[in-house]
């Protein structure tokens, strides 16, 4: 197996002292989808902003590449690393192609004017999430499926070794959540590695290879999503009672049973 | 097949390029040019052009190159300085309302000046040093506050309360001074552009090229910066020395106006905000664009106070103009805010 691009040992993670979620073991190599599921609160976000270096651990270490995070350049880390934000409402007005230009910076020159080079990878990407009408809208006035999308093409564009995703399909249509993560998918068959934090555990079996369960601040669980994803485990994650099904392909389905 | 929101005005989705953006300042420029020369041109005393330059210590001449120019200079350096800081802020606190006033860098001047004039120190440039160190004051504790807590709301919160502070500690100072003093102290508060030594101006001007200089170098970081910490961290950017960065030069500038004219207000606001509706809002183009368009503004504005002296029997101070100007104006952008097309 190749050199992981993302290890955490016994991380820690939280605000203030406190830790919101800790003993987090993982490593994760390249050309691996992971999904990150609990239930609210339980550390998905923190977990991600503590491995992109913008949170210092409580406790552990993360390691990017073989180097600790607090080690790297940020700009250095940024032509390696990206992130979808969860939230998204600091936009001054910009347009959806001014806006996936930004994953660009850290390639340009510190005054970011684009080249030809990175105007063609800003309209690949669009294109590869079919928004390639987005480029000229005003991002602020636009949908907030529609944004997830440009936020995800801006990650694209970045052109990282690992992605990191924040609810990436929230806001999104059933069409667009499968396209979010097939154009990920296609993108890890390259050698991407790529963590998403996801709250519909049908895309998790669909879509990724592994899985991280957190619950009450620690890890309920981790492994091979298609042998890990289970009713049992996934009624445990979220304290509900599931229904467990299969696909015709012979992924699993999970619903909760609710009342006959 | 493609619903673009101002065609004109996003052909390709990109607003910024070099040959916009040369076209955009130059257009500007020759507005600034227009308005300097306009202000050497309007007053009490008609100046006659030909005659100032055939012979520059004819009356013409004197009241050409020894008062109009000089002030119509320190007009454009100083409405260059809030504009640009304004626009600059306004990105890095990502809030349409944050300027150098509402940071509170005038309460801190201001404080500083009333402290020099009511100390009788006004022979020795005694209120720009104090304004400057008042100024400077004013932001470290702002960006302290910022630094603290995260929030970029910390800062602007921090300003206002700082700005009442300042206000009624001048308050209680002006209770303290003889009228002289007093009306010296209140003209220079309100907002006014006089009479300053060439070398005053040099010193100014090369301050204010430093520190917009430092503001367009960060420009492309400061865009970053508009769409949050954690985002511009994500793609690059040391925020930390970034947000010190542009504090430092925002301060150096604004306390380089706030000691050459007081209280000048809504130029921050106002400018900024018709450039950003105008061209979008990449700093790279909205902070030297804010800077010129911020100075040809001033320039005009303070010759609006010598066409308005017939009217007065006096000079209204530069900040009256701006700020009645500005007011009605600031809130019908509000309402727009609300409204969007």
């Amino acid at each position: 197996m190749t050199a992981p691009v993302l290890e955490t040992a016994a991380l820690a993670v939280g605000y203030r002292g406190s830790p919101v979620v800790s003993g987090v073991t993982v490593a994760i190599a390249p050309g691996m989808l992971w999904s990150v599921l609990g239930p609210n609160g339980s550390g998905k976000s923190t977990l991600l902003r503590t491995v992109l270096g913008l949170l210092r651990p409580i406790e552990g270490e993360v390691r990017l590449f073989g180097t600790a995070v607090g080690r790297w350049d940020r700009r250095e880390l940024a032509r390696r690393v990206a992130w979808v934000p969860q939230s998204f409402d600091g936009d001054p007005g910009f347009t959806g192609l001014e806006l996936v230009l930004m994953g660009r910076a850290p390639h340009q020159g510190a005054w970011g004017l684009p080249g030809a080079k990175d105007l063609a990878i800003a309209h690949a990407a669009l294109a590869e999430l079919g928004i390639a009408h987005l480029a000229g809208r005003i991002v602020s006035r636009l949908s907030g499926g529609e944004r997830r999308l440009l936020l995800v093409a801006r990650a694209l564009a970045q052109e990282p070794a690992l992605l990191l995703l924040d609810e990436p399909t929230a806001f999104l249509d059933l069409q667009h959540q499968a396209q979010v993560l097939e154009r990920v998918r296609a993108r890890v068959r390259t050698g991407l590695a790529a963590v998403a934090v996801l709250h519909d555990p049908n895309l998790a079996t669909a879509f990724t290879d592994a899985a991280l369960l957190l619950r009450d601040g620690q890890v309920l669980g981790q492994g091979v999503s298609s042998e890990l994803l289970d009713a049992r485990r996934l009624g445990a994650l979220y304290g509900l009672d599931l229904f467990e099904a299969r696909t015709d392909t012979g992924n699993r389905l999970f619903a909760p049973r609710g009342k006959s | 097949m493609t619903t673009v929101a101002r065609p004109l005005l996003a052909p390709s989705g990109v607003r910024f390029t070099p040959a916009r953006a040369s076209g955009v300042l130059v257009g500007l420029l020759l507005l600034l040019a227009a308005a300097l020369a306009a202000s050497a041109l309007l007053g009490e005393y008609p100046v006659d052009i030909a005659r100032a330059l055939a012979d520059p210590a004819s009356p013409d001449g004197r009241v050409l190159f020894g008062l109009r120019i000089p002030r119509a200079v320190l007009g454009a350096l100083v409405g260059a300085s809030l504009a640009a800081s304004g626009s600059a802020l306004q990105a890095l606190l990502r809030n349409p309302l944050a300027d150098s006033f509402v940071l509170g860098v005038s309460g801190g001047a201001a404080l500083g000046a009333t402290l020099a004039l009511a100390l009788g120190l006004q022979a020795v440039a005694g209120p720009s040093v104090f304004a400057f160190v008042g100024a400077v004051a004013a932001m470290s504790l702002v960006l302290a506050a910022g630094r603290a807590r995260s929030s970029p709301y910390a800062a602007l919160l921090t300003g206002v309360v700082f700005n009442a502070f300042a206000a009624a500690i001048i308050t209680c100072i002006k209770t303290l001074l003889t009228p002289d003093r007093l009306g010296e102290v209140l003209y220079w508060l309100a907002g006014s552009l006089g009479y300053e030594r060439p070398r005053t101006l040099l010193v100014g001007g090369a301050l204010q090229l430093v520190a917009l200089g430092l503001l367009w170098v960060e420009s492309a970081r400061l865009n970053l910066l508009s769409l949050g910490d954690d985002e511009a961290a994500s793609l690059g950017v040391p925020v930390r020395r970034t947000r010190a960065l542009v504090l430092l030069a925002t301060s150096l500038s604004v306390a380089g106006a706030v000691a050459l004219a007081g209280l000048v207000g809504f130029v921050g606001l106002i400018v900024p905000h018709l450039l950003r509706l105008w061209l979008g809002p990449d700093q790279r183009l909205l902070i030297p664009a804010s800077a010129l368009g911020g100075a040809a503004f001033l320039v005009l504005a303070d010759a609006a106070t010598r066409v308005l002296f017939p009217v007065f029997h006096a000079e209204p101070p530069v900040g009256v103009v701006t700020a009645v100007l500005g007011g009605p104006f600031f809130v019908w952008l509000l309402n727009r805010r609300e409204h969007p097309s």
